[in-house]
């Protein structure tokens, strides 16, 4: 396999998980709620996810080598992420919290729940000192007649299954967002929310729902990292991915479609710079150099995109039917 | 209401109204609030656990040297524990007070983490591994350590002004690019074979006097907790009292009309996150040439993150944050004594951090409760209920 497939078919593993993140972000964002809790949300859905396939497997739920738990642990990460978003919900739209703070609060303590969840589990129910959940790195399928095709037949090879889930749940949410009539509702809270209110829509109800799209979203690409990068779950899972996305959405200039963009340049960015790290056989160090690409080219890039940028225009603001 | 007010009317308020719902003090009452619901909270949960819930509290204290431990090994006493806690609290609070005025100046600044470490980092490089005395060294790191943190938070105000790039973004790309640089440069040139950290500097260069003898014990000595208290009543005095410290918060509360009112808001914005990466890099210096003597690399240190909680339990208010960093380096210090001795997993103090920060975040909430019960009580009493009152 010559290196240029590696870095499509890597830059991949990572644009996809994260896009789904990002899209999670976009309905929140676009229904006009701040939504910094991405990375808390992702952390949580993966360790409800991680711990659901974990006790299938230990306790024999299922057929030995079946992977019916990993594909209902995405269900249950996308339940367990939504699950703990209605803190962010309760807190921005009824509680009136700042949104940018909530979602500090939810990240901050979803990294203590779970780190603290995990190893209390393992000791009490699994009878074991550890601060993690072990699963497996999931399986890797090839077309093998599309994977012919050069360079863009690397998109066919060594995929995930996670990563077909991923682009099927995009389609749908691109339509649900800007060909139904909750999508137009839901951009409408976050651009003109008393016109909503108005139309006789309730906007803190299309909100609330929002903000549990999203931490749905999120959970998944927490599963899709638990079950990729880490084969485990624990807090190394909070690695930045949900600041990452946030960075994505905000230079797809919270479009779904060229979020895609921004999260694929991401994707390829990282797996190029350790491809080349390993192609000039440079010193393992310099690896740390690589890591630096992808987010140093996000900030130069964004130096350059952000000035058309334009937030929702309600964004982070409460929701006050009085106003006008 | 005005109509009201020039005809005052004995208004029987009952005590909770009374407690929580006088403006002045409320920066003060609505943390308690918090505090106390999320010891209920924590309470209900390690009780659940089957542990004696003030056991709990009282080994967390004793963890941090606030109360005597039944036993202690040779050379060690509570001043030993104390002295490590205020150790541990000196970077906290600075570090606190750098998120506390970009709150103000409606900026959020999530790079704490990584100022302090590129402070830390060339104040190691720099002083910590030279051979200058301790009257050179000290206030040299001290100065490279505001000059580091501050051009960091410039640079961020900076592509907020100029390229309109969102703060948090930006801090959040900055502290990947800072954390991945200098755990390059460590491991390249400064790194210790052994510990697998940085090496360690020079006890010269330190901002703590470590096993000072304190009536047979063990203590060191955090030379700038001082100075941290003390620029944390000066921030108090700079925001009240100075020029630009209205201009800061006029821009947190209102950019556009700042701006009508002819503040330069470009300025501000710079200048506050100047501020604040200041007081990041004064945290980082204390942290890594205090608290600790190396940098271990690729790692941000969660002190960064824990000191937006401060922050925020001490409404964004500096002399909140004095209080709110007691309580939250206690939690923290406290917490591996208290798992020793209680059996509990030492992530709890994180988890009641959380739930502390849990129901700071619904403080306008509450706020706005108490507003509204005063306001129906004192109609009440004017015989004034208005229809519809009760669903507000």
């Amino acid at each position: 396999m010559s290196g240029l497939n590696t870095i499509v078919i890597n830059g991949l593993a990572l644009a996809l998980p994260l896009l789904i993140i990002a899209i999670g972000g976009i309905f929140s964002e676009r229904s006009g709620i701040i939504n910094l809790a991405l990375e808390g949300l992702l952390g949580f859905g993966a360790f409800c996810g991680a711990l659901f396939a974990y006790a299938a497997v230990t306790w024999h739920w299922f057929p030995a080598n079946s992977l019916t738990p990993m594909y209902l642990s995405f269900v249950v990460a996308a339940l367990g992420g939504a699950a703990f978003a209605v803190i962010h919900a309760l807190l921005c739209v009824k509680l009136r919290a700042n949104q940018v703070i909530s979602g500090v609060v939810i990240n901050i303590l979803s990294l203590a729940a779970t780190g603290f969840l995990t190893s209390q589990i393992n000791m009490t129910v699994f009878g074991g000192p550890s601060s993690k959940f072990d699963l497996t790195v999931a399986p890797r399928y090839t077309v093998s007649l599309l994977a012919k095709i050069p360079i863009i037949g690397a998109a066919f090879a060594r995929f995930y299954a996670f990563e077909v889930l991923i682009v099927v749940l995009v389609a749908i949410f691109w339509f649900i967002l800007y060909r139904t009539r909750f999508g137009i509702h839901l951009r409408a809270a976050g651009d003109n929310p008393q016109a909503l209110d108005a139309a006789g829509i309730e906007v803190t109800r299309v909100r609330f729902v929002a903000v549990l799209i999203s931490g749905g979203l999120a959970g998944i690409g927490g599963m899709c990292f638990a079950y990729s990068i880490f084969g485990s779950f624990s807090s190394a899972v909070y690695a930045g991915y949900g600041f990452l996305a946030i960075a994505a959405l905000i230079f797809g200039n919270w479009k779904i479609m060229p979020t895609l963009a921004a999260c694929l340049l991401f994707g390829f960015a990282q797996s190029g710079a350790n491809q080349l790290v390993l192609w000039l056989r440079m010193d393992s160090s310099v690896g740390d150099l690589a890591m630096i690409v992808p987010y140093a080219l996000t900030l130069i890039l964004l130096a350059f995109f952000s000035k058309h940028n334009r937030a929702p225009r309600s964004l982070g603001e409460i929701y006050d039917s009085s106003k006008r | 209401m005005n109509k009201h007010e020039d005809a005052p009317v004995q208004i029987q308020l009952n005590w909770f109204l009374r407690f929580f719902g006088n403006e002045r003090w409320q920066f003060a009452t609505i943390p308690l609030l918090a505090i106390a619901a999320s010891l209920i909270a924590i309470t209900a949960i390690v009780g659940a656990m089957g542990v004696n819930p003030l056991n709990v509290f009282i080994t967390f204290l004793q963890g941090a040297g606030w109360i005597l431990k039944p036993a202690y090994a040779g050379g060690y006493g509570m001043f030993s524990d104390l002295s490590n806690t205020l150790t541990f609290f000196t970077p906290m609070l600075l570090a606190a007070l750098g998120v506390t005025i970009a709150f103000r100046g409606g900026l959020f600044n999530i790079g704490i983490s990584g100022q302090m470490l590129i402070a830390g980092f060339l104040a190691s490089v720099i002083v910590g591994y030279s051979g200058l005395t301790a009257w050179v060294a000290k206030p040299l790191v001290l100065l490279i350590g505001v000059v580091a943190g501050a051009a960091v938070g410039g640079l961020i105000g900076f592509l907020k002004y100029r390229f309109n790039i969102n703060e948090v973004v930006a801090s959040i790309m900055l502290n990947y690019i800072l954390q991945y640089s200098v755990s390059y440069f460590i491991n390249t040139r400064f790194l210790d074979q052994i510990s697998r950290q940085s090496k360690v500097v020079s006890p010269a260069s330190m901002l703590v006097l470590s096993s000072v003898k304190l009536g047979g014990v063990n203590v060191s000595v955090p030379l700038v907790f001082l100075l941290a208290i003390a620029l944390a009543i000066a921030l108090q005095f700079f925001l009240k009292k100075t020029r630009l410290g209205y201009e800061i918060k006029a821009v947190g509360a209102n950019r556009r009309a700042a701006e009508y009112a002819g503040i330069r808001v470009p300025r501000t914005i710079m200048l506050t996150m100047m501020i604040s990466g200041g007081f990041a890099g004064l945290a980082g210096v204390s942290y890594y040439l205090g608290y600790l003597n190396c940098i271990q690399p690729g790692k941000l240190t969660s002190l960064g993150f824990d000191s937006i909680a401060t922050a925020l339990l001490g409404a964004a208010h500096p002399i909140g944050a004095i209080a709110s960093s007691f309580l939250i380096t206690t939690l923290n210090t406290g917490s591996t004594y208290m798992s020793s001795m209680m059996g509990v997993r030492a992530e709890i103090a994180q988890l009641v951090t959380g739930m502390i920060l849990l129901f700071s975040a619904c403080s306008a909430f509450f706020r706005w409760r108490i507003a509204v019960a005063k306001q129906r009580a004192e109609m009440r009493a004017a015989g004034t209920v208005a229809p519809g009152a009760e669903d507000a």
